[in-house]
């Protein structure tokens, strides 16, 4: 068969037709749009994250920024110096968040506290390393075991109790180091739940009556021993709305003010808030706007909770230790109470 | 140059054929030879849900994987409940994924143990974000190699926001989270 002649079709013919396909081709390739997802795809908990003005009781009455990485726990010391330990030392401020020195330390202790004699205690993971209150190692104690995550220090004239996320438990030492008893454990005989602890937060914390008090984080709320263990009281608020604790494991951090209210610090929607010695909500203290929102917090890939620790100053002010700011936010409280 | 000498066009073309061929075949069968797949970096995903619109299957390859070890088994799971469940429960209306692929099992008071239903689950990544915004982050999304194309460009790659999705070795074909470092393991 006589191939078709080329004149058959004109060469201008020929031009439009490549032209028409270079343009459908980029058409293609530059408006290739698939589906956003839709609303039921997407996990918003932004309502849950806003709060009413008038339900926040504080306000930040000033923001330290700390020359020191990784800061991981922060305490309050009887004559008002604050300490906030993190990578290889211990930062020591005056009240109003000048640098007075530093406590060199191994690692990054991952919780600290002041004993009533002045010592210190720092938890370094798995045992307890005890210094002089000039910030001298004196020594450390026995070590918990492989498991044990030491998240929390609390001590009195006679113990020093430490939260062991690891094991689930507290352990109760006299100041000698001695092993006396572990608390929180699970035991029906004596209608004690046992903690639940899903993620490395529990925090351990004496009322302004000497009361021993521990977050069970994953029952969502805290319980009152006594020293031998036996469970006093115990109270739970589950629930994502402002008076409840979110998430899978709230509080994080806890700490009692003068008048025996309670600071709580929740992870996942960051907020802080303070509790009536009844249990009843009184307001918040920072706000996740403050904190920072669950949206922030993903963009950074932020996955450990923002507010590292929390503590109270002898003003009933609050101290809250922003970890990926390395900053320490003051917050006091609006009006004078009555 | 005496023509005789000259290499014409058609050997020209044959020789560089079968250097090409030669090529290729050691290429292929060179030890270290392996094959790439696109799988995701749970480290670097932010849970958009486009692994769920984006991909050339319908249902997509992507689907939600658990890592029991991280998982702290919580009746509380924010990666199972609605932000404000009104209980704590296997009702629908409670239930966070859309298809109701996330299933949960008592295991003794308060430990529950959650499970994912590979056929409904189409990796939206709603329990994703709501296990690691509020637990230990125990889900996450992967690509199943036995459901991937292994398109020559992803399509989901594309369109990634965080670029989570990369190429890795077929036989390691997956990157699961573990415990501790909270990095991913390949596997």
């Amino acid at each position: 068969m006589d191939a078709i002649p080329k004149h058959l079709i004109p060469a201008w013919l020929w031009a439009v037709l490549a032209v028409a396909a270079m343009v459908l081709a980029l058409a293609l390739a530059l408006t290739e749009r698939r589906r956003e997802p839709g609303p039921a795809l997407l996990y918003d908990v932004s309502p849950y994250e806003a709060v009413d003005p008038a339900k926040v009781l504080f306000r930040e009455a000033k923001r330290i920024s700390l020359n020191l990485d990784a800061p991981t726990a922060l305490c309050v010391r009887g004559d008002g110096t604050i300490l906030v330990a993190g990578q290889d030392a211990v930062l020591v401020l005056d009240s109003s968040g000048g640098e007075k020195g530093r406590i060199a330390v191994e690692g990054a202790p991952d919780c600290l506290a002041e004993g009533p004699d002045g010592r210190l205690y720092l938890g370094m993971r798995t045992r307890i390393a005890v210094h002089d209150p000039h910030g001298t190692h004196l020594q450390s104690w026995q070590d918990l075991g492989p498991r044990a995550w030491i998240t929390s220090i609390v001590a009195d004239e006679q113990h020093v109790f430490a939260a062991d996320a690891g094991n689930k438990v507290i352990c109760r030492f006299d100041i000698s180091g001695n092993l006396l008893n572990r608390i929180g454990e699970r035991d029906p005989e004596r209608d004690i739940p046992g903690l639940v602890v899903p993620s490395p937060y529990i925090d351990v914390l004496l009322d302004p009556g000497g009361g021993l008090w521990v977050v069970n984080p994953g029952r969502l709320g805290f319980e009152h021993y006594r020293a031998d263990g036996s469970l006093a009281s115990s109270w739970y608020r589950p629930g994502i709305e402002l008076d409840g604790f979110s998430g899978c494991c709230n509080p994080i951090h806890a700490v009692f003010r003068s008048d025996a209210s309670l600071v709580t610090v929740e992870k996942g929607i960051n907020r802080v808030k303070v509790y009536s010695p009844d249990t009843t909500l009184l307001g918040v203290v920072a706000t996740p706007e403050m904190i920072g929102t669950l949206a922030e917090a993903a963009a950074s890939f932020q996955e450990e909770a923002l507010v590292r620790d929390v503590a109270v100053d002898s003003e009933d002010r609050v101290l809250v230790l922003h970890g990926p700011r390395r900053e320490l936010l003051i917050f006091e409280e609006r009006a004078p109470k009555n | 140059m005496d023509s005789r000498d000259k290499i014409d066009r058609r050997e020209f073309i044959r020789a560089a054929a079968v250097l090409a061929a030669g090529g290729g075949a050691w290429m292929a069968a060179r030890p270290d030879a392996e094959g790439m797949v696109w799988q995701i970096d749970p480290a670097k995903c932010i849970q958009c849900g486009r692994c769920a619109t984006n991909c050339v299957l319908n249902p997509s390859a992507v689907k939600c994987v658990h890592t029991y070890e991280i998982c702290g088994y919580c009746d509380l799971c924010s990666g199972y409940l609605q932000p404000g469940a009104k209980a704590r429960d296997t009702g629908a209306e409670n239930e966070l994924c859309p298809v109701g692929a996330l299933k949960r099992k008592f295991i003794e008071e308060p430990f529950y143990e959650y499970t994912v239903d590979e056929e409904r689950c189409f990796g939206c990544a709603k329990c994703v974000k709501g296990c690691g915004q509020f637990g230990n982050g125990s889900l996450h999304l992967q690509i199943k190699r036995d459901l991937c194309v292994n398109c020559n460009e992803c399509s989901i790659a594309r369109n990634c926001p965080s670029d989570a999705i990369r190429r890795v070795p077929a036989r390691r074909g997956y990157l699961f989270k573990q415990w501790v470092s909270g990095e991913e393991s390949e596997g």
